[in-house]
């Protein structure tokens, strides 16, 4: 179990991680969803040890990264799949981390194989695709047998077969009872592979929760057409609704339900031609979600003449 | 079951990326070439135009630290090994690997010493034995001579490569402290060959004290079998050269505990 304690980060005057606090349990998928730069690296970095954190503190099966005896054997990572010497071997890399914590060299060989790089474990890490990079590093994960894993976007660079090979994999993790933290900044990605999604934003904790509950908490619309738009849209604006009008006698109604519109339409007396629930996409609930929380959005220029 | 990371299980994992990487063994081929090529090119030289040497400079010729020579040379090399062994960590990223295996940060600046010193010490030793036997033979007949039988020829020719070593040693400080390969390169050769220019360029009387200081002329010292004016005998030139690389590590291990490994 990873737990995240009133974590908090500075770099200078930027705060890359505010206040954070979650737990991240074994048996499941958790995802860690948030726009570029919301702080997902640099919380992974604290969680194991390699960057210090300014307040609070991040903790494995109760204990700090550095105080992990054998960390290898408690924890595996994969944060920077091209952060390896490019020099040196696949197979030597993975030889000298196994060394540091005692993990046989038949272990190596088997973690190579199973990674699906087995033929390519004595050429130069610096010759390597994204892909083989990514699965180098995940045999790096998988040493010591860990039963907390972290990935820092994994499935970049991962061609369609390799990435369907990764979700299944992690599946398998946790259904094996390890406890597995993925990041992402692809909401789409996180609706497949993760079963919990803790949602960040400029380094604060936004929400979490399954893809359904986060989807549902979302502002959907809901489609109408109607023999009377204008009168409708007085009615629904009244009663608190957000209208926007699509064409002649379309709206598209926000923050009501279908049910409610409905009821609001038989009694002003408008006939309703068509009443659709729209689900937000996954990207629009994201976006949604982390609205307020984007580090680098666009915003419309202004003009270039004052 | 494994009883946790210890130091010397992270040296064993140092010594594979050791040995692992070309520049590793680029350099001790340099290493070699340059102190065995250069020297015995010196020697050579010197054999060449002994005889018309004047007599003071005939009487003040030193055959072992002349032998030696080559090691000038090699000081950049073997700073340059030391050096990369931690900043080519910091330019591909592997430190975050590295420091995941082993997060107590001091135990893997000891590790990484240990092995550093170990194989440079190896390195070292065997080149400086071999130059100063080859230099012998060529000065033979023409140039006087010196014998490893002589115990201050043998402690010279040791320190040679002890000197080798602890120079190894202060480029990976630097290593640890800059972790920037070109920056540690250059902040290395400028303490060799700058500063001694920059301390010509000072008063007679200053040089005559802060010469001696300069970890290229404690070098010289280590590696003559007498001491001359203005300078360290070798012990002494040992020990402070010791007290140079110690406090650089120290510095470079309080920095690597307390800095951030993500960003460099």
């Amino acid at each position: 179990m990873i737990k995240i304690d009133h974590l908090t980060k500075r770099f200078g005057k930027t705060l890359a991680v505010d206040n954070l606090d979650f737990e991240v349990q074994p048996g499941v998928v958790t995802g860690f969803l948030g726009p570029n730069g919301s702080g997902k690296s640099t919380t992974m970095r604290i969680i194991l040890g390699l960057d210090h954190a300014s307040n609070g503190r991040a903790t494995i099966n109760g204990r700090r990264y550095c105080d992990l005896k054998s960390p290898l054997h408690e924890v595996g990572a994969l944060l920077d799949a091209k952060a390896v010497h490019p020099g040196r071997t696949a197979r030597n890399h993975l030889r000298a981390l196994a060394a540091s914590n005692k993990i046989s060299k038949s272990r190596v060989d088997d973690v190579l194989e199973f990674a699906g790089i087995g033929s390519v474990a004595n050429k130069k890490v610096g010759g390597f695709s994204m892909g083989m990079s990514q699965r180098l590093g995940i045999a790096g994960a998988l040493l010591g047998d860990p039963g907390v894993l972290l990935f820092d976007e994994p499935v970049n660079g991962l061609d369609p077969e390799g990435i369907k090979w990764i979700r299944e994999f992690f599946q398998s993790l946790a259904r094996e009872g390890r406890t597995v933290f993925v990041s992402s900044h692809l909401m789409s990605e996180m609706a497949v592979s993760a079963d919990q999604i803790i949602v960040i934003g400029r380094g604060k904790f936004i929400t979490r929760g399954s893809i359904d509950e986060l989807t549902a908490t979302a502002q959907g619309s809901v489609f109408v057409r109607a023999s009377d738009a204008t009168k409708l849209t007085e009615i629904l604006t009244f009663d608190q609704g957000l209208v926007q009008k699509i064409n002649d006698n379309g709206l598209s109604v926000s923050g009501l339900t279908s049910d409610r519109i409905g009821e609001l339409a038989f009694l002003s007396g408008v006939v309703i031609h068509e009443l659709t629930p729209q689900r937000a996409s996954l990207e629009e609930v994201f976006m949604d979600l982390t609205a307020d929380a984007v580090e680098y959005g666009s915003h419309p220029m202004g003009d270039v003449d004052e | 079951m494994s009883s946790g990371v210890t130091v010397a299980s992270a040296a064993k994992s140092e010594w594979i990326k050791f040995r692992s990487v070309r520049s590793t063994i680029m350099g001790v081929i340099v290493t070699f070439v340059l102190t065995i090529g250069l020297g015995a090119l010196i020697s050579v030289a010197v054999r060449g135009h002994y005889n018309q040497m004047d007599p003071l400079r005939k009487l003040t010729f030193d055959p072992v630290s002349t032998s030696l020579g080559g090691t000038l040379f090699a000081q950049f090399a073997v700073g340059v090994i030391g050096a990369l062994f931690i900043t080519s960590e910091y330019s591909s990223g592997s430190i975050r690997s590295t420091l995941a295996a082993v997060p107590r940060r001091t135990q893997l600046a000891i590790a990484k010493l240990v092995v550093l010193f170990l194989s440079l010490l190896v390195v070292s030793e065997v080149a400086c034995f071999i130059t100063f036997q080859l230099g012998q033979t060529i000065f033979s007949g023409v140039v006087p001579t010196a014998s490893l039988s002589s115990g201050v020829v043998l402690r010279s020719v040791i320190l040679a490569g002890i000197y080798l070593t602890l120079l190894s040693i202060l480029g990976y400080s630097l290593g640890l402290i800059l972790r920037h390969s070109a920056a540690c390169i250059s902040v290395f050769t400028s303490l060799l060959l700058i500063l001694p220019i920059v301390l010509f360029l000072m008063p007679q009387s200053w040089q005559n004290h802060a010469t001696k200081y300069e970890p290229s002329q404690l070098g010289q010292s280590m590696m003559s079998p007498t001491s001359s004016v203005n300078s360290f005998g070798a012990w002494t030139a040992l020990l402070l050269l010791i007290i140079y690389v110690v406090v650089a590590f120290i510095i470079g291990v309080t920095l690597l505990n307390r800095r951030d490994a993500g960003v460099s």
